[in-house]
């Protein structure tokens, strides 16, 4: 088998092997390395189960009596783990968040590429994001009574 | 190739918070998420949105891999998956007018393809940084492009002209037996070993 190999072939394959890399951006490759910046996480999964842009509930969940009703134009999204949900809505310049059932803590907002801000959730649970995340994120809460939860990664 | 221990090494220890394990498995299969997203044609953007996607993903199932051996084949599905979706989503938002009728196929020969030329790829470049220090700039300056000339080897390596021929086959004989090359199938070599004269 490796005696087929000759000089020129393998002098070929290896420069193949090399071209096969540069023809990655560094871009790329820079992406993937940070990506290992969310790895063990250990918090509970939100899943989203309510995107009012989608208009329908997307696993039956029947929205809590007490909770706002919005108007139809405003873009509302709901994730919800066992143990909390986490409602959003986008407004032009912001978006609005409580978690239910209302508690203290924090919430971080996470890239795709590693980067993150922290925001304050107040007493009655509502935090404010500015300006908009662009391009998908996902937001980790975690409240003083020891709760900790992250959402899936989506894209206003 | 399939079951190949350094691949099981690099995702337990990525598993177990290496991060240059992690890196050394972008460093190896990026050049397969890469051409996979250009067998389906996307844009830089679009490319960008299933690498992340793709390597989150594997950060999520490092520790859960049931055969960490298949990573090639797992990406080459995954990223597949992904490119799907992005295309899916951009004729929903162009209502389809402007774009084919058909989401491009990629015939999973073609996938295969990639799979064991990004394998033997990766297990070259390992073999080459593995060689002894003279060995990995001689062999370096033979596949520069363009090519070195012997009196430019000669003069940059300070080996006598008529040393670089027996160097190169010693060299090359190192390369052919080092682990990393030892571990590729007899089926691919023999594709690469054969094909490529049978045609010059």
């Amino acid at each position: 088998m490796r005696e087929d190999w000759d000089d020129e072939p393998l002098l070929t394959a290896l420069r193949e092997s090399l071209r096969a890399r540069q023809n990655v951006p560094a871009w790329f490759t820079e992406a993937g390395q940070s990506a290992y910046a969310w790895h063990n996480i250990d918090a509970q999964l939100a899943q989203l189960t309510y995107d009012s842009s989608r208009d329908q509930d997307l696993e039956g969940v029947i929205r809590s009596a007490g909770t706002r009703s919005e108007p139809a134009s405003i873009h509302a999204l709901t994730f919800s783990s066992a143990c909390l949900s986490i409602e959003l809505e986008v407004t032009a310049h912001s978006l609005v968040g409580q978690i239910i059932p209302p508690r203290q803590g924090t919430v971080e907002q996470q890239a795709r590429d590693g980067e993150t801000a922290t925001t304050p959730i107040d007493e009655i649970g509502c935090f404010y994001i500015q300006p908009v995340p662009r391009g998908p994120f996902r937001l980790r809460c975690k409240t003083r009574d020891g709760v900790d939860v992250v959402t899936d990664w989506f894209t206003l | 190739m399939r079951d190949d221990p350094s691949v099981v090494a690099l995702v337990t220890r990525a598993a177990n918070g290496d991060k240059d394990a992690w890196n050394e498995i972008i460093e190896r299969y990026g050049p397969l998420v890469w051409s996979i997203c250009m067998r389906y044609r996307l844009k830089n953007q679009d490319i960008e949105d299933v690498g992340q996607t793709v390597w989150l993903l594997l950060v999520e199932q490092l520790g859960k891999l049931r055969e960490p051996a298949a990573l090639p084949g797992w990406l080459a599905t995954t990223t597949q998956r992904e490119c799907l979706r992005v295309l899916t989503a951009a004729r929903k938002a162009e209502d389809a007018v402007t774009l084919d009728d058909t989401l491009p196929i990629v015939d999973a020969a073609v996938i295969e393809e990639e799979i064991l030329a990004a394998e033997r790829n990766a297990a070259l470049r390992t073999a080459l940084g593995e060689l002894p220090l003279r060995c990995r700039q001689l062999v370096t300056m033979l596949i520069s492009d363009p090519p070195s000339s012997y009196a430019e080897i000669s003069a940059t390596l300070q080996i006598p002209m008529g040393s670089i021929g027996p160097q190169r086959s010693r060299c090359l004989e190192r390369l052919r037996r080092s682990s990393a090359l030892a571990r590729l199938g007899a089926g691919e070599m023999r594709v690469k070993g054969t094909g490529d004269e049978s045609h010059a």
